[in-house]
C-alpha cells in the first residue's frame, strides 16, 4: 500500500529530523500535504492532521458528510468530526505544547493557529513535506504512471466529442463521465476554444465550437490520489499553415525540455531549453509571464505540485520526480496554443509517461 | 459559466452589496474581506457571481465603489473573470494580501476592518495584510455575514432551483439500468449534469445499504446491490444543491414521506421536533439521524444543524436548507437528501 509506505517515510523523516509531531493542513484545492499524511482525498470544507512520530495519526474533518468518507478511505487513522475545527485542534495542541512540532504548509494553515506558532514553538515545516512530496517512491510513479495511461485515453474521448456545435462543457462532461466510469476520482481540466483572441484556458463557458477553432485542454487524471497531465491542442477542420506551424515551434521546445531533463538539472535549465527555442525563432517575449505562467510543474499529489519550471527556479531536479513540460503560451498569429507531456525523471534522463502522438489534431468541421 | 444578467441582474448583486455594507456599519466595520478558493467560493460569488477554479483571492468591500477583487491568478486571466464579475475591479497581483493591506492603509478613515470566517483565514494571506497595514484593527465578520444569508433572494432561489433541476435530471440516471456497477453510474450521474450545465460536480455512492450506508466518492466497478444510494452534489453559477436518493424496490412510500416533510418545513419550529411529528405517517420507521445543512459564509453547503450536535435547528422563513434524513424501515436503511425554502417546499 502506497499509503504505508508514505506513512513510514514522513515518521522516519521527522525521527531523523527530532519532530513529535507534524500538523497538515488541506483542503479539495490543495490537499497534497494531508493526502500525504493521512491518505484521504478531502472534497468538501477542511481538515488538519497530527501526525505523531510514533506513526499515530488524527485527521480532523469538519464535515459529517467528510467524516463518513474519511472513515470508509482511511481505516488506519483516527478521524475526527470537529465541526469547530480551529477550535478543536487549537485544543489538542495546548495539550502537545512541550512536544517538538513542525507543520505544513505554513501559508494555508488557519490564520488562528498559525499565529499561535511562535507560543506553541511550532516550526514551519513547509520544506520538509515538499522534499517527501517531490521525490516519489517508486510505487508513486506507478501510480502516476497509470494517470498517465489513462490521460491518454481521456484525450481521445475529448477528441471524439469535439464537434462543431458543441458547447465547450459537452467535452468536459464526456471526459468527465469516462474518468469516472475508468477509475479516475478527480480530473483538473481548462479548456480553451477559439483564435487569436484566445489568450489562456479557463472552465467552460458554454462557447460553441466552429470551424476553424483551435481546441486547447490540459486533462489531468488523477488515481489513487496522484495527478499526472497532459496538454494538447486540436483544430475544427484542417488546421492553417500558420497553426502547423506554430505547433511545429511548441513540439521543438517541449522536445527540448525533455531532453534536458535528468538527475542533477534544475529546473530552471528545463526552462531555459524550452524558451530558447522560442528565443530562437524571435518569439522569446511569449515565454514571459505577460502570456505565459509555467513551463511545466511537477506531478503527483496536487496536479499543480513543486517544483514550477521557470527560468529563475533553481531547485535540483532528482531522478524519481515526476514533471510535465509544457511550452503552454500564447501566439499572436493563432492564438494561445499548448503541447505538453508528462515525464519521470531517471539518472540518465526520463521516461515520458504520457504517449499520444505529439500532433495539431483535427477533427472534422 | 458566465455570468447572466437574466439569471443574476446588476440590480441584485448591488442589493446584496447595500445589505452588506448596513451590517458594516451597524457593526462600526469601515471595510469587509472576504476570502474565496475553489472549494470556498460561496461568499464571493454571492457577491459578485464570481467562482473560482483555481488558485486564492481575497474580495475587498469598502463603504462606497466597486469591490476590489485580488487575485494571484495571471493577468490573462482576467478576461475571464470580468466574464463572470460584473461588479468588481479586478487586480492581478503574486499578493493579493499586500494589495488589500496597502488599499486599507492608504485611506486614514480605515480603523476597523470585518473578515469572514477570520480564525481560518489562510496564514499567509493574514501575514500580509496585517504587515501592510499595522494600525488596521481586524475582527471577525463571519455572524454578520451570516445573517445576509438567512434569507434567498430570487435570483439565488432562481439558480438554486436550476441546479436542482439538473441534480434530479442527473439522478434518475440509476434508474435507466444502464449502470450496473458504482463507478458507470457516477459517470453517468455527472455526466448528465454537466451536458446540463452544471459547472461542478461531486458524486457519492453507496452501492450495498446492506452492508454499508454510507456515501463515498468512487471511480470503481463495485457492483450496485438491490438497495444502493446515490448523492449528487451540484453547483451551477456558484449556487449548490445536494440530493439523494435511495434506489430500492420498497423505497416508494419512504420517498413519497420524505418528499412531503421537505414541502411543510415551517419556520420557527425545531426541525427535530419536526420530524418525529411526522415520523408518525410512515409506519415501521425509525429515525436514525438527520442534517440540515445551508450556505452561511465561504462554504457552498456546511452543518447548520444535526442529531449529531446539539445546535440551534429553529428554522427561519425563506432560509435555503438541505435536509438529510436517515431512517430505519421495517429493519432495513433508508435515506434521502433534498433542498428546499423554508415556508415555500421544494424548490
Amino acid at each position: 500500500m502506497i499509503a504505508d509506505q508514505r506513512r513510514k517515510r514522513i515518521t522516519d523523516a521527522m525521527q531523523e529530523s527530532g519532530l513529535d509531531a507534524l500538523l497538515v493542513y488541506g483542503n479539495a484545492w490543495q490537499g497534497d500535504y494531508l493526502r500525504y499524511a493521512t491518505d484521504f482525498g478531502i472534497l468538501e470544507g477542511q481538515a488538519l492532521a497530527i501526525v505523531r512520530v510514533d506513526g499515530h495519526i488524527t485527521l480532523y474533518v469538519d464535515s459529517p458528510l467528510e467524516a463518513d468518507r474519511a472513515a470508509l478511505d482511511c481505516p488506519g487513522i483516527e478521524v475526527v468530526l470537529a465541526l469547530d475545527l480551529v477550535g478543536e485542534v487549537d485544543e489538542v495542541l495546548n495539550r502537545m505544547r512541550n512536544r517538538s512540532m513542525g507543520s505544513a504548509p505554513q501559508r494555508l494553515l488557519p490564520r488562528r493557529i498559525a499565529a499561535r506558532a511562535s507560543e506553541l514553538k511550532m516550526t514551519d515545516e513547509t520544506g520538509f513535506v515538499d522534499r517527501l512530496l517531490m521525490g516519489k517512491l517508486d510505487s508513486e510513479i506507478a501510480a502516476i504512471r497509470k494517470s498517465a495511461k489513462l490521460a491518454d485515453a481521456g484525450y481521445r474521448v475529448f477528441m471524439q466529442a469535439a464537434r462543431v456545435g458543441r458547447a465547450d462543457y459537452e467535452l468536459v462532461a464526456e471526459a468527465e463521465a469516462f474518468f469516472r466510469a475508468n477509475g479516475v476520482d478527480d480530473n483538473f481540466q481548462i479548456i480553451g476554444v477559439g483564435g487569436v483572441e484566445v489568450k489562456g484556458m479557463a472552465p467552460p463557458s458554454g462557447k460553441k465550437l466552429k470551424r476553424g477553432d483551435m481546441v486547447t485542454t490540459e486533462l489531468t487524471p488523477c488515481v489513487d490520489g496522484y495527478y499526472a497531465q497532459i496538454c494538447r491542442t486540436l483544430v475544427v477542420g484542417e488546421a492553417t499553415s500558420e497553426q502547423k506551424g506554430a505547433h511545429a515551434l511548441w513540439r521543438e521546445s517541449m522536445e527540448a525540455g525533455i531532453a534536458t531533463a535528468r538527475d542533477g538539472v534544475t529546473a530552471a535549465d528545463i526552462a531555459k531549453a524550452e524558451n530558447d527555442v522560442f528565443r530562437k525563432y524571435g518569439m522569446g517575449q511569449y515565454t514571459t509571464s505577460e502570456f505565459t505562467r509555467v513551463r511545466g510543474h511537477g506531478m503527483g499529489l496536487f496536479a499543480d505540485t513543486k517544483p514550477h519550471i521557470l527560468e529563475d527556479v533553481t531547485t535540483r531536479i532528482d531522478a524519481g520526480m515526476a514533471l510535465i513540460v509544457h511550452p503552454n503560451t500564447y501566439h499572436p498569429a493563432v492564438g494561445y496554443m499548448v503541447l505538453g507531456d508528462g515525464i519521470a525523471v531517471t539518472m540518465s534522463g526520463c521516461e515520458v509517461l504520457t504517449g499520444t502522438a505529439r500532433e495539431l489534431f483535427s477533427v472534422a468541421g | 459559466m458566465g455570468w447572466s444578467a437574466e439569471e443574476l441582474p446588476v440590480a441584485t448583486l448591488e442589493a446584496r452589496l447595500a445589505r452588506l455594507r448596513a451590517g458594516m456599519a451597524k457593526a462600526g466595520m469601515d471595510a469587509f474581506i472576504i476570502y474565496t478558493n475553489n472549494t470556498r467560493p460561496s461568499a464571493v460569488a454571492y457577491v459578485t457571481g464570481f467562482t473560482p477554479y483555481w488558485s486564492d483571492a481575497l474580495m475587498l468591500v469598502g463603504k462606497i465603489g466597486a469591490p476590489v477583487f485580488a487575485t494571484a491568478l495571471s493577468k490573462r486571466v482576467s478576461e475571464w473573470i470580468r466574464t463572470t464579475d460584473p461588479l468588481s475591479e479586478i487586480v492581478n497581483t503574486p499578493k493579493p494580501g499586500t494589495l488589500m493591506g496597502e488599499r486599507l492603509a492608504r485611506d486614514a478613515a480605515v480603523k476597523k476592518v470585518g473578515i469572514l470566517e477570520y480564525d481560518t483565514l489562510p496564514s499567509g494571506l493574514a501575514d500580509e495584510m496585517t504587515a501592510a497595514a499595522p494600525a488596521v484593527e481586524w475582527t471577525d465578520g463571519t455572524a454578520l455575514f451570516a445573517g445576509l444569508r438567512r434569507e434567498v433572494d430570487d435570483a439565488e432561489r432562481g439558480l438554486l432551483a436550476k441546479a436542482d433541476t439538473m441534480t434530479i435530471a442527473a439522478l434518475r440516471e440509476a434508474e435507466t439500468g444502464k449502470a450496473k456497477d458504482a463507478g458507470t453510474l457516477a459517470g453517468l450521474v455527472e455526466q448528465s449534469a454537466r451536458l446540463a450545465g452544471a459547472e461542478e460536480t461531486y458524486i457519492a455512492v453507496a452501492p450495498d445499504l446492506a452492508a454499508d450506508r454510507r456515501l463515498n466518492r468512487t471511480s470503481q466497478p463495485t457492483p450496485l446491490s438491490d438497495r444502493f444510494a446515490v448523492r449528487a452534489s451540484i453547483a451551477y453559477k456558484g449556487c449548490w444543491v445536494r440530493r439523494t436518493r435511495m434506489f430500492a424496490k420498497d423505497a416508494a412510500n419512504a420517498d413519497a414521506w420524505f418528499d412531503g416533510v421537505v414541502r411543510s418545513l415551517e419556520a420557527g419550529k425545531p426541525i427535530a421536533s419536526q420530524l418525529a411529528a411526522k415520523l408518525k405517517d410512515l409506519p415501521g420507521a425509525a429515525l436514525t439521524s438527520w442534517m440540515a445543512e445551508s450556505c452561511t459564509g465561504s462554504y457552498p453547503l456546511s452543518a447548520v444543524a444535526s442529531s449529531r450536535v446539539a445546535a440551534k435547528d429553529v428554522p427561519v422563513n425563506g432560509q435555503f436548507l438541505v435536509l438529510t434524513v436517515e431512517l430505519t424501515l421495517d429493519g432495513a436503511p433508508w435515506l434521502g437528501a433534498a433542498p428546499l425554502v423554508v415556508g415555500r417546499g421544494a424548490l
